[in-house]
């Protein structure tokens, strides 16, 4: 019964259907407040849906150069573990134990999307492809060190310890340490989804949509599920490591929905008032900019914690 | 004598006796070696799979030799620690020899080769069994010689990288030498189960450090760790497969192992180094790999790396660190020489290791192509693999350290993973994907069944340890340690390889929908609707990281490395040439300047006599 229990959460509420259809949601208002700001009437709430049945319907057109059964699998391993990350972060309020992993596993799985993608555009043979293929990596490379920095000042506020549920509880991130720490992690998370100004690895005009050029069909709505997902599945987990968490119980559904819509809306913004940047550009902000922000967030909360200084 | 202390015995010499029978038999005799290498190393194996299972303690103890306090004597024994490297050692000697049946079968030192490796065999297990410090080193020796003449088994200018491997290896043992005298100066004693030294004068702390440079220099981390990619150049691909991926770090950081948690009680200050030549190791190595052209030298450069997750984590003192370390060793092995294998059997079929002239070998090498991906998922610790595991446990040891800057070396080790993987991306993507170069078009199938099923066993393997991980721990890691160590995470892998395939099942659903409402085809593909020449249309895959290469203060380093001024190798032999031109000026046959200086010998001499 326990078991029954459990695995309606997991395929259902607040599980994988849940996730799924919000973050379906999630792109369509994505692309309408774009097509608002560029003067457009922008598409209807369904629309997302309806571009994912279109694209079952269409014809699946397989490489004749590259690995066939590398480029199937690709998508469906990148669709697999972002479910997977999805459903860890919206069942760990309900449940009193740590289901599946920890924040470790999370930042683990959470590159397998992008690793995905890239596996996909190199089992491709096309030569865009693998262009798009190693921007990809290379943001990878490029945004991973201030991740890493900010994870690591997360646990150091939490107390060392880094089991989602004692994440939110521990440390203190409404402080100077975890506002600059919550500005890298956005820009980060922007990389992550691919958006503009990181949208280098599917450049539409540059490298026609790099590792995508080849996909159509099934796979490539497989792809577009899989990016929906990740736009709601990074806020949530910004939300639940560097936020203060979620919880479903009375009113901290509506708070949680709030901090949602707000990291939302500062993704779009960013998306759309930016140009997109040169890969070694995005290296030098990175691994320049970022990370030195990062650390200056983890130096304050050093000096914060020794002098027993709260707002640090 | 019992089965059991028979049985240790003929697992240490029976390998030896097999060598010097091979040395008599002509060349001629086409099977011998093949047939004699697959039968000690199977029985090798079947005894250590004995031992391991029966959990029997043997001891063994000869008395050679005995001067006033000092006692030279054979004493070999098994404890929780060394039977299941044992296992290992003599399983990584049998699917490498079972491996070198085709892909030696056409070189012309193959019998040399077969010697030597059971030779490499031999020592290795008498060095994991031995209980005196002279022993111990009399084998670790034999493993260093075996090395030097496995790697000239590479045809011609591997003579180069074999003598620096024993250059340095050999400095490292002499170093390990003296640190045994020394320890032998300070304590009296010689026997591994009774000595326990704290660390509190310089001469102690000399001993750990001579002592240490020994091990990590056998295990490949950096300083001392140019041997390798030397060595990668030309010996055959099992030969690195077998000893630098496998044997030599087990040796190594059994070594180190013994000497942080058995001999020593260390200090604060000497943890520290260990884990700063880890974290450097682990980011410098891999920032090396990421530029490399050709695949030995590639994968050379991941096993240095991969060794300063070890040494960094043993070197935190800290329980679940060092069994963390330890398992990283055990699985690194694994992967490390199934991805050898693979670039061998790459090598065997297509007669070349560039990265730029390889490509699109996914169809017609599929076995390979699969163990490679597997090996290189788990080298990039990817959940579900058994790198993962490992390293999972080395961070929780970190954080378990409660301190703010042991966090610095978690950022550093986590992100030399994101480069790990970036590296065998590249590999990947070169080796197997992309389009089919014309070098690669001349490859029509895979290589024989005897080399595909090595590599699928160690990836099999990896999955194994990497989904049920438990169990290795509970059999091999805890029993050696002592303790199972207070996990502070939570990595439920059945759980999630129940949802993962819950997740592949929706996926294929919506794929297979997809394929039976519309059709498939297979279809060319679009560059902009030119029609390009297939080589100008290849990518290859070694321009990849050309942007981190270029990035201003990285680009010097890197070329100031390439110069080889970054080498310690290349520093004593400047060093030595410079000691050796000093000596030169002296002689410089001018007859009656020798004449001075026998006189002035004799002046002295007449002195001291008189004094």
């Amino acid at each position: 019964m326990d078991m029954l229990i459990t695995a309606a959460y997991i395929l259902f509420f607040p599980g994988f259907a849940t996730i799924l259809v919000l973050g379906l949601v999630s792109s369509w208002i994505e692309r309408k407040v774009t097509a608002r700001v560029q003067y457009r009437k922008g598409p209807p709430l369904l629309q997302p849906f309806y571009d994912i049945i279109k694209l079952l319907g269409k014809e699946t057109i397989l490489p004749a150069q590259g690995s066939r059964f590398v480029f199937i699998i690709a998508p469906l391993l990148g669709f697999m573990s972002v479910s997977l990350v999805g459903v860890i972060l919206m069942l760990q309020p309900l449940l009193a134990v740590s289901f599946v992993g920890d924040l470790i596993v999370v930042v683990y799985l959470l590159t397998l999307p992008s690793l995905a993608l890239i596996m996909g555009g190199s089992a491709s043979g096309n030569p865009l492809a693998s262009q798009g293929a190693s921007r990809e990596m290379k943001l990878i490379l490029a945004y991973e060190l201030p991740f890493l920095i900010s994870v690591a000042l997360v646990v150091y506020k939490a107390g060392f310890k880094i089991d989602l549920q004692s994440l939110p509880a521990g440390g203190n991130m409404v402080s100077i340490s975890g506002i600059l720490t919550f500005i890298v992690v956005l820009l980060c998370v922007q990389a992550k989804l691919g958006f503009t100004p990181f949208d280098i690895a599917e450049a539409e005009t540059e490298i026609m949509s790099g590792p995508y050029i080849e996909y159509s069909g099934p796979l490539l709505s497989v792809f577009k599920l899989t990016q929906s997902l990740m736009l709601f599945t990074l806020p949530v987990f910004m939300i639940t490591v560097f936020w203060g968490g979620i919880s479903f119980s009375g009113w901290n559904i509506l708070w949680f929905a709030l901090k949602y819509i707000l990291i939302l809306v500062l993704i779009i913004v960013i998306k759309n008032t930016n140009p997109r940047i040169r890969i070694d550009q995005a290296l030098k902000f990175f691994w320049g900019f970022c990370s030195v922000l990062a650390v200056i967030a983890f130096v304050l909360a050093v000096i914060g914690r020794w002098y027993g200084i709260a707002w640090l | 004598m019992n089965v059991d202390v028979t049985a240790l015995l003929l697992n240490i010499f029976l390998p030896f006796a097999a060598a010097a029978l091979l040395f008599l038999v002509p060349k001629k005799l086409k099977l011998i070696p093949e047939i004699l290498s697959f039968l000690v190393t199977l029985f090798c194996l079947a005894s250590a799979l004995r031992f391991f299972l029966l959990g029997v303690q043997v001891r063994f103890t000869m008395l050679l030799f005995s001067l006033g306090n000092f006692e030279f004597a054979f004493d070999v024994g098994t404890t929780s620690l060394n039977t299941f490297m044992l296992l290992f050692t003599a399983g990584f000697a049998f699917l490498i020899s079972m491996y070198s049946f085709r892909y030696m079968a056409d070189k012309e030192k193959r019998k040399k080769y077969y010697i030597f490796l059971l030779t490499a065999l031999g020592g290795a297990s008498g060095a994991l069994v031995s209980n005196h410090l002279l022993v111990f080193l009399l084998f670790w020796e034999v493993v260093s010689v075996s090395l030097y003449f496995l790697i000239t088994t590479g045809g011609k200018g591997s003579r180069e990288g074999a003598t620096k491997t024993m250059a340095m290896i050999g400095a490292a043992d002499g170093c390990l030498l003296l640190g045994i005298g020394i320890l032998w100066y300070i304590s009296q004693l010689l026997y591994l189960d009774v000595i326990t030294l704290s660390i509190n004068s310089w001469l102690s702390a000399l001993c750990f450090i001579l002592l240490m440079i020994g091990a990590i220099t056998k295990a490949g981390a950096m300083p001392f760790h140019s041997w390798i990619p030397k060595a990668s150049e030309k010996a055959p691909a099992s030969v690195m497969a077998l000893l630098p991926a496998s044997i030599d770090k087990l040796l190594g950081i059994y070594l180190l192992f013994i000497l942080c948690t058995r001999i020593f009680v260390l200090p604060q200050g000497l943890l520290l180094t260990l884990m700063i030549i880890g974290v450097i190791t682990i980011v410098a190595a891999v920032m090396m790999a990421l530029v490399q052209h050709r695949l030995p030298h590639l994968l050379s450069y991941h096993a240095i790396s991969q060794v300063g997750y070890m040494v960094l984590g043993i070197g935190t003192g800290l329980p679940l660190g060092i069994a963390g370390g330890l398992f990283h060793m055990l699985n690194h092995s694994i992967y490390k020489s199934c991805l050898f294998l693979c670039a061998g059997a790459v090598e065997h079929k297509t007669g070349t290791v560039e990265l730029e002239k390889l490509g699109g070998l996914a169809k017609a090498m599929p076995v390979t192509f699969l163990s490679c991906l597997i090996a290189a998922l788990s080298i990039s610790g990817v959940p579900l693999f058994n790198g993962f595991v490992s390293k999972w446990l080395i961070y929780q040891g970190l954080i378990s350290g409660g301190h703010g800057w042991l966090l610095i070396f978690l950022i550093a080790a986590m992100f030399g993973s994101a480069l790990t993987l970036a590296s065998f991306i590249k590999v990947i993507y070169s080796v197997f994907l992309g389009r089919t170069s014309d070098v690669s078009k001349k490859v029509k199938k895979d290589v024989p069944f005897t080399m595909q099923l090595p590599m699928l066993v160690l990836a099999l393997l990896c999955l194994l340890f990497g989904i049920w991980y438990t169990l290795p721990l509970n059999a091999f890691i805890n029993p050696a340690t002592g303790a199972a160590p207070a996990v502070i995470g939570s990595w439920n892998s059945i759980l999630a390889i129940i949802l993962l395939g819950g997740g592949l099942v929706i996926g294929l659903f919506i794929y297979l929908a997809g394929r039976i409402i519309g059709k498939s085809r297979t279809g060319r593909t679009f560059i902009g609707g030119e029609e390009l020449a297939a080589e100008e249309a290849r990518v290859p895959g070694t321009d990849f990281y050309n942007s981190i290469r270029d990035i201003r203060p990285l680009s010097a380093v890197y070329n100031i490395q390439a110069r080889g001024a970054l080498d310690p190798y290349n520093w004593f032999g400047k060093l030595g040439l410079w000691c050796s031109g000093l000596l030169k000026k002296i002689h410089n046959g001018i007859l009656p300047l020798y004449v001075f200086w026998t006189l002035l010998g004799m002046g002295v001499l007449i002195l001291l006599f008189i004094l």
